[in-house]
């Protein structure tokens, strides 16, 4: 039972956390210490739980609680497990980087901070391991609750609308996740998922289902066109917090499209089912790196990039659900292993990323690229962590996001070869899809690190900048090491992942390591060896290295000039660079793309202008109600009993007249 | 993962093209002088301008950093990584663990992320707008490349090169005109990246190219010049081995190799020769135009995957 176990340590330290960090909130450094030493213990007992239930048979614990149609039931499998830890992993490093992030916010009600964090962490873990519908829902609003409280800590204009935002979409999905919960409920005449995987519901229904399913936790995943919220919510939300929002709480909803795609009707998959993921897939794969491609403000370029990677997330879940509805098991665990892998990817580089933008935004006080700059030479480790993370997000080998890049291939590779016309056809143009997103990717990291990190600073914080605090740049670095790290040793990593697949769908394993080299199965006739490519880096690194060496002691050292070469002019802080013109010529290849994003954000806007005007309307309508109706029926009320006072006039001998009166009423009614 | 030989072969592959590569660039620069009616330099004018390089001073604008005195090693090693995993004398991949597709395809954006980031850490404009051109022409390529590159692995049954071109040679592909297509689509995708007109001109200064090297000097310069020569010989070597495998040794033998070396020369004087023949024949296209130009090249590789769809 050492999963569970140390799941309950994990929550009631969170518990005891956030309780303590509300207690002590009139002093703002004790309230910092007592949450984030809360939080280092309850992320690192919550790591142990989920790497031992890695390899686990599923824990489970059913504890009746309060409500009689609803068992508090938990249940630690594989693939929890996966979340668990990526949750643990990600809040781990949050907490240390926030002992001294959160000074920032230092009499700003830093105990309410803690407080959210910790019931935020606390209920993802909860969501994840929930194994009953009404206890999931439970968790998924707290969860969306304590976030949205999060989002509006800065409680600027900006953060309060786009907390509005945030709360509406999210509503909006619960409502959907909760109907289809509902209808799955009401065919297994319980709300335990345990039932819900026993019954096979009828192909339309269970279609019915998947599609509110997959738009209730898409929303809260971001994909395209359900995104809206995503890039306004998570730069709004403190950095260690949108680290968290963007690495793991939109892969809730990934989860969530697993659990309900995968898991809970498991085996009746239809196969348009996972090309209608796929299609979304792709789409916010383009879209969402093409729309961070024309961002200057740092978090928004981060987060749009959430909604890229949750596309390639999808891409692999849908070659899973494919494989699934072809009845080849072989390609659902490639495909869905590739979507697991990069999702525990994207944690951990973009948690780096936000951290790293969060530590640069510590010393120039703005989320606005252009006027930064650079600040590698005040900020190196920063700079190398972000580095790192960019090379990561970019897919570019021998790093993590490279290799379930490569297995993502893979499984659209796999799937082409077999299945029928439709499949066929999908899955190249997903793979080409793929393909751009890489290269908008790299685009975008040379333009954010460059205008971030390279060139002349653009504004006084730039130039005046230090390299960040030490806790800040430790939970940099353990992100970092783990980018390099899940990407050199994914011969050991790729196997495990393949385990939480196969045993999340319930087929046999498939091989996926061999020694150093990394394959798509069995009889795959390509194989990829990270290993082996840092290596021969390396090695052959030396040979450029030497001849650059060679010549060292006959020429003058070498010399950093005043200033770069500008047509004879002298340099000006004005010519350099921008993150607007670095863009400038995708944003003219693209045009159409950035038009249907006007076009999508008009539908938005008007949505929430008709919200407003519904707002607008009920308000105007709730007086004309009362005037209408409520206020005559209570006034004439008055009228009537001011009429009827005039019977008691307050002489006893008229009261004695109306006794005899009504009796002999009565005499007569009685007699007749 | 590999044996001795292969992987002796791989290290000796790259090493190789290592030491010719300026060769191969001044060959180039030589064929279009003589189709100038130029005299032109000798064909080992390159070796000379990169040895007179590597004993000047290496200079760095005050706001360079270390991305930008890194960039050149990065370059040549990230190359010849990629040469140990491209068929060019055999039909195999010498180390198959780098020759599949998608590595290849990664690894040269490793190249050009690292060139462009080195654009912009000069903290130069002008190396700034060469990045981003460079990384545009990225974006504009690499989709082509993938959809030729996937249709030719869905004909052949495998993501790695030289099992691509082992279908091809033995013709086990079961449409010609699928592959034709393909090849046709990769061929216009590789013409792009080799940085030649109409849509670059290597050898100018703030060109594509050549921009984001605005302010490399000495050593530095003369490593990059020789990762750009490198870099073209790769791109040809790659069309050769997937495409135009003919020729190439099937086994590891001596008179295998030997042959395969002599068929892999012959190969790469006919294509650069073709290269000049294009490059002399055009002008300097404008840059805003080059997405209607690689239109075309979608076009042809979505036309190369239909006609693999009905199997034509």
């Amino acid at each position: 039972m050492t999963p569970l176990s140390f799941f309950w340590i994990s929550i009631l330290v969170s518990v005891v956390g956030a309780l303590a960090s509300i207690l002590v909130r009139n002093s703002d450094s004790t309230a910092i210490r007592a949450a984030s030493g809360a939080g280092i213990v309850a992320s690192a007992a919550g790591l142990v739980s989920g790497l031992s239930a890695l390899s686990g048979p599923a824990a489970v614990i059913d504890l009746a609680g309060p409500y009689p149609f609803a068992h508090f039931v938990l249940r630690v499998d594989p693939l929890a497990g996966l979340m668990i830890s990526v949750i643990s992993l990600l809040s781990l490093v949050a907490w240390i980087y926030g002992l001294a992030y959160m000074r920032e916010y230092e009499g700003r009600g830093v105990g309410g901070m803690g407080f959210f964090m910790h019931i935020f962490i606390a209920s993802m873990m909860l969501v994840v391991a929930a194994d009953n519908a009404f206890w999931f829902l439970i968790f998924f609003e707290m969860m969306s609750l304590a976030s949205y409280f999060l989002v509006i800590f800065d409680q600027n204009d900006e953060a309060v609308s786009a907390g509005f935002l945030y709360f509406f979409v999210a509503h909006a999905g619960s409502v959907l996740i909760m109907a289809a919960f509902f209808l799955m409920a009401n065919a297994a005449g319980s709300f335990d998922f345990a039932a819900f995987r026993e019954t096979s519901l009828s192909p339309t229904t269970a279609s019915i289902v998947f599609l509110l399913g997959f738009l209730g936790f898409g929303a809260k995943a971001g994909m395209i066109p359900l995104h809206i919220w995503l890039p306004r919510a998570h730069p709004a939300a403190p950095s260690h917090a949108s680290a968290l929002m963007s690495g793991v709480m939109i892969k809730i909803g990934v989860f969530g499209i697993i659990k309900v795609g995968l898991d809970l009707l498991g085996g009746q998959e239809l196969l348009w089912w996972g090309v209608v993921v796929l299609a979304f897939g792709a789409v916010s794969s383009v879209l969402g790196v093409i729309y961070a491609l024309a961002e200057h403000d740092i978090k928004k370029l981060l987060a749009y990039h959430s909604v890229e990677n949750i596309g390639i997330i999808l891409l692999g879940v849908g070659v899973g659900m494919i494989g699934i509805a072809m009845n080849n098991p072989t390609l659902a665990v490639l495909g869905l292993m590739a979507g697991l892998y990069h999702l525990l990817n994207h944690a951990v580089f973009k948690g780096l990323l936000f951290l790293g933008a969060g530590s640069v935004i510590y010393r120039t006080h703005t989320k606005d690229m252009e006027a930064m700059g650079g600040l590698a030479k005040a900020m190196p480790w920063t700079a190398l962590s972000f580095l790192i993370g960019a090379l990561a997000i970019s897919a570019i080998p021998p790093l993590n996001g490279f290799v379930s890049e490569w297995y993502t291939y893979q499984a659209l590779f796999a799937g082409a070869l077999e299945g029928s016309f439709l499949v066929r056809f999908a899955t190249p143009i997903a793979a080409v899809m793929l393909a751009l997103t890489g290269a908008l990717a790299v685009m975008c990291f040379v333009k954010a690190y460059g205008v971030i990190f390279s060139g002349p600073a653009r504004s006084e914080n730039a130039r005046n900048a230090t390299e960040a605090p030490h806790s800040m740049v430790a939970g940099m670095a353990i992100l970092a090491a783990a980018c390099v790290l899940l990407g050199l040793l994914a011969p050991l990593v790729a196997p495990v992942m393949g385990n939480i697949a196969s045993a999340t769908l319930g087929v046999p394993a498939v091989m996926f390591a061999d020694g150093a080299t990394l394959m798509p199965g069995e009889g795959a006739r390509t194989v990829l060896s990270t290993p082996l490519i840092a290596v021969l880096l390396i090695a052959l690194a030396m040979l450029p290295l030497v001849i650059h060496g060679i010549n060292a002691r006959m020429r003058a050292t070498r010399r950093h000039t005043e200033a770069a070469w500008a047509t004879g002019y002298l340099p000006d802080v004005h010519m350099a660079l921008t993150a607007k013109s670095f863009a400038q010529p995708i944003r003219m290849f693209f045009a159409p793309l950035y038009a249907v994003r006007k076009t999508v954000s008009t539908v938005w806007a008007c949505l929430t202008r008709g919200y407003e005007r519904f707002v607008c309307f009920a308000r105007r309508n709730e007086p004309w109600a009362d005037n209408r109706f409520v206020n005559p029926i209570a006034s004439g009320v008055g009228v009537a009993g001011r009429r009827f006072q005039v019977i008691q006039g307050g002489d006893f001998r008229i009261y004695c007249l109306y006794i005899v009166g009504a009796l002999v009423a009565l005499l007569i009614v009685a007699a007749s | 993962m590999p044996t001795l030989s292969h992987f002796l072969l791989a290290v000796v592959q790259a090493l190789a093209l290592f030491a010719v590569a300026p060769l191969i660039s001044g060959l180039s620069r030589f064929e279009r002088a003589k189709m100038h009616t130029r005299r032109g330099p000798s064909i080992f004018q390159d070796y000379r301008d990169i040895y007179k390089l590597l004993r000047r001073q290496d200079l760095a604008p005050g706001e360079a950093g270390r991305i930008f005195q890194f960039m050149p090693v990065v370059m040549l090693a990230t190359l010849m990584v990629i040469a140990t995993g491209l068929p060019m004398l055999t039909r195999f991949t010498p180390i198959s663990a780098v020759g599949d597709l998608i590595t290849v395809v990664y690894l040269f954006a490793l190249i050009r992320f690292f060139f462009s980031l080195s654009g912009l850490d000069s903290g130069s404009s002008f190396a700034g707008i060469g990045a981003s051109r460079e990384l545009t022409m990225g974006v504009l390529v690499e989709p082509i490349m993938m959809l030729a590159l996937f249709v030719a692995a869905l004909l052949a049954g495998s993501t790695n090169l030289g099992e691509i071109g082992i279908a091809i040679s033995s013709g086990t592909v079961h449409s010609a005109a699928a592959t034709l297509l393909a090849a046709g689509a990769f061929a216009f995708a590789l013409y792009i990246e080799l940085g030649k007109l109409p849509y670059d001109m290597a050898e100018a200064e703030q060109e594509l190219q050549e921009g984001p090297l605005t302010e490399y000097s000495g050593p530095s310069l003369a490593l990059v010049k020789w990762g750009l020569a490198l870099k073209q010989t790769l791109v040809v070597g790659w069309f050769i081995g997937v495409f135009l495998p003919f020729g190439s040794a099937t086994e590891m033998s001596f008179f295998g190799l030997i042959g395969g070396l002599i068929a892999f020369v012959i190969k790469l004087f006919v294509i650069f020769g073709v290269i000049a023949v294009i490059e002399n024949s055009v002008a300097r296209a404008r840059f805003r135009l080059t997405p209607q130009h690689s239109w075309l090249g979608v076009g042809a590789a979505s036309l190369a995957f239909v006609f693999y769809l009905v199997g034509l």
